[in-house]
């Protein structure tokens, strides 16, 4: 498989009172396209120090990251949200959609921070995946009439409306019952198909167990890379 | 991107928090609404007034016009009473050879409010004596075919002659009667109608008031005189040769101190010091206004620039306040791809909704203060009231709500600009 992401010797280090505290402290993986890759650990361990920065929210120290072939590890902040609104998908454990907007709403709003924005578009792509997720029948509700696992649905619906290269989720089903879980885990895991890149990020080896490969991190470190 | 591909929903997103806020945004924005209100008001009104003087003072004669009127003597010449002779005709004569800067003089004597009559119809009206020299000095004319004003000859022979108000004639006169030739009666005096004054009109700047509706407007008083020789009224109807005043039209309006000294001292002389005589110009009754309009635009100007400030910060307040509930739907649309100067512009265009919305608020209000000020108006000025909204002013007062606007979301919003997503995202 091709790589889509290749980052060697990354490093990450914050300054806490006279402390230097590495939360990456030399880092190297690959990640190819379509892979769904678990990346598990406790609290501290750096996975969210790793997924902020490889989905474009964060800078590393020091390091190399190559995306689809391009140096990004020093990309400027207007760079780093122009790969977030095109390349790099987010769900997150407390789902983070806006409260005001409709649901349809929600899921356009990625492509609204495009460099040419057009309304109808937008919303025919939100449609779309919203329909992928199964939650075509809800757009225009308000997160708040929804349920946890539908909200989550939307989430992804919003990570995929955009064809990302890669989704990153974040505790995806922290906040699910077990029915729900299965749910949202069968629908990343399926993503793979069209070629998307899904890394789940879980403090939580039943749900680490899901993926085909699980990275093990402890102190900033990879501690195991094992393919299943 | 197109700036107005990125307006767009910018806006549509602070009308969506305005409706979603309605009580706080309301009250954020009391402060734009009190001072576009007053500032709209506020130089409507001014205006209004600066304009409706300005009318006033040169149907007043102009600044060029001085006038002495009798007047009774101060009390430490009381004693002195009996001789006082007034003004007389000869005052006329006197100024005549020694104020050179004086163009025309027009002695006038009322007769008073008396009853005309021609053909079984009757009116009322003010009845003056003057003599040719009004018509220069008041600034007034006879229109070509409305026959003509009183001349030197009339005076000197006492002629029974008459000039109409154009407001006397319809109350006179039936439409098909031409006025100009016809004899009317006055205190059971036969007088031949010579001529009929211009019409004088007042423009668009005043709202007539219902009391002086009708033709003419506001400026039937203007109108409604007559006017017979000085002499005639003098003799014939007064019984002694006191004038009530005089009207004076300098050549020159920049030598009107000159003339004023020149004339008080004339008069001065002549009435043997006796000050049974004033002297007032319209320049005097300008400055006063000129001060009172300074003094108009300061306090509310004040008032308005300060509303409008304090209208600023509350915006500016509410804003922040909105911004720290909303630190997590920050992070969300920074992680979805939204840059910092999308941000900056979504929060800069809520400030400025709320404040164009205030803003138009605030130019309703300001028609109803202007509604009312115009009402208080009509019933304190004689000349009618006083000023009418208009676009410019109103648009204005809506650019600079919207300029306060901007510059009070300018901070909040390069705050929310700024966020990291990460930590935005972490809000709890």
């Amino acid at each position: 498989m091709a790589s889509l992401i290749s980052i060697r010797g990354l490093r990450k280090t914050y300054r806490m009172g006279d402390e230097n505290v590495h939360a990456l402290a030399g880092v190297d993986l690959d990640f190819a396209a379509g892979e769904f890759v678990a990346i598990l650990g406790p609290s501290g361990s750096g996975k969210s120090t790793l997924m902020h920065i490889l989905g474009f929210m964060d800078t590393p120290s020091e390091g190399s990251i190559v995306f689809e072939g391009e140096e990004v590890a020093r990309l400027g902040a207007d760079r780093r949200a122009w790969y977030r609104s095109n390349r790099v998908g987010f769900v997150f454990q407390s789902f983070n959609l806006l409260p005001r907007l409709t649901v349809l709403e929600n899921v356009a709003l990625p492509l609204l921070y495009r460099e040419r924005p057009e309304a109808a578009a937008a919303a025919a792509a939100a449609r779309v995946a919203l329909e992928r997720v199964g939650m075509s029948h809800r757009l225009d509700h308000r997160p708040g009439q929804l349920s946890g696992g539908e909200r989550q649905r939307v989430a992804i619906a919003r990570a995929i409306v955009g064809s990302p290269a890669i989704i990153f989720a974040d505790e995806p089903t922290g906040n699910l019952d077990v029915r729900n879980v299965d749910l949202v885990l069968d629908l990343l895991g399926s993503l793979i198909k069209e070629g998307i890149t899904v890394v789940l990020v879980t403090h939580d080896l039943s749900v680490a167990e899901r993926a085909r490969r699980v990275i093990t991190m402890r102190a900033g470190l990879v501690q195991e890379d094992r393919q299943r | 991107m197109n700036f107005l591909e990125r307006l767009r929903p910018a806006v549509v997103n602070g009308l969506r928090e305005l409706r979603a806020n309605k009580i706080r945004s309301l009250l954020s924005m009391s402060g734009i609404i009190l001072g576009v209100a007053s500032l709209v008001a506020m130089v409507t009104v001014v205006q209004g007034m600066v304009g409706n003087f300005r009318q006033f003072v040169d149907a007043m004669g102009g600044i060029e016009k001085i006038t002495v009127d009798k007047q009774p003597l101060p009390k430490e010449q009381e004693h002195l009473a009996e001789l006082s002779e007034g003004i007389t005709m000869r005052d006329v004569d006197r100024l005549r050879r020694t104020v050179p800067l004086v163009r025309n003089i027009s002695p006038e004597a009322r007769v008073g409010f008396e009853k005309l009559a021609f053909d079984g119809r009757e009116t009322s009206t003010y009845v003056n004596g003057v003599t040719a020299d009004y018509l220069p000095v008041a600034k007034r004319w006879v229109d070509p075919g409305q026959g003509r004003f009183i001349s030197d000859l009339d005076v000197l022979n006492l002629n029974d002659v008459i000039v109409l108000g154009s407001a006397v004639v319809p109350d006179l006169f039936p439409a098909n009667v031409d006025p100009v030739g016809q004899v009317v009666k006055v205190r059971g005096r036969r007088f031949t109608v010579i001529g009929i004054l211009n019409n004088i009109e007042g423009s668009g700047m005043q709202i007539r008031s219902a009391s002086s509706r009708g033709s003419g407007g506001s400026w039937r008083w203007r109108n409604s005189g007559v006017f017979i020789p000085v002499s005639t009224a003098l003799t014939k109807f007064n019984g002694n040769d006191r004038l009530s005043g005089l009207g004076l039209r300098i050549a020159d309006p920049d030598q009107l101190r000159d003339a004023v000294e020149q004339t008080e001292r004339t008069l001065l002389a002549a009435h043997k010091g006796l000050r049974d005589f004033s002297i007032t110009t319209n320049e005097q009754t300008l400055e006063d206004f000129r001060k009172t309009e300074v003094a108009f635009k300061l306090s509310l100007g004040g008032v308005a620039g300060i509303s409008l400030f304090v209208g600023g910060i509350g915006i500016m307040n509410v804003m922040l306040a909105s911004i720290n509930e909303r630190i997590r739907e920050i992070g969300v649309r920074k992680a979805v791809g939204a840059r910092g100067s999308d941000l900056f512009l979504q929060f800069l265009a809520e400030a400025a909704v709320v404040s164009v919305v205030g803003g138009l608020l605030g130019l309703l209000v300001s028609t109803g203060i202007v509604g009312v000020m115009n009402y208080i108006l009509t019933q304190a000025l004689p000349t009618g009231a006083v000023a009418t909204l208009d676009w410019a002013i109103m648009a204005q007062g809506l650019a600079f709500s919207v300029v306060i606007g901007l510059v009070a979301g300018v901070y909040p919003a390069l705050r929310a600009a700024r966020l990291d997503p990460i930590e935005a995202l972490r809000h709890e």
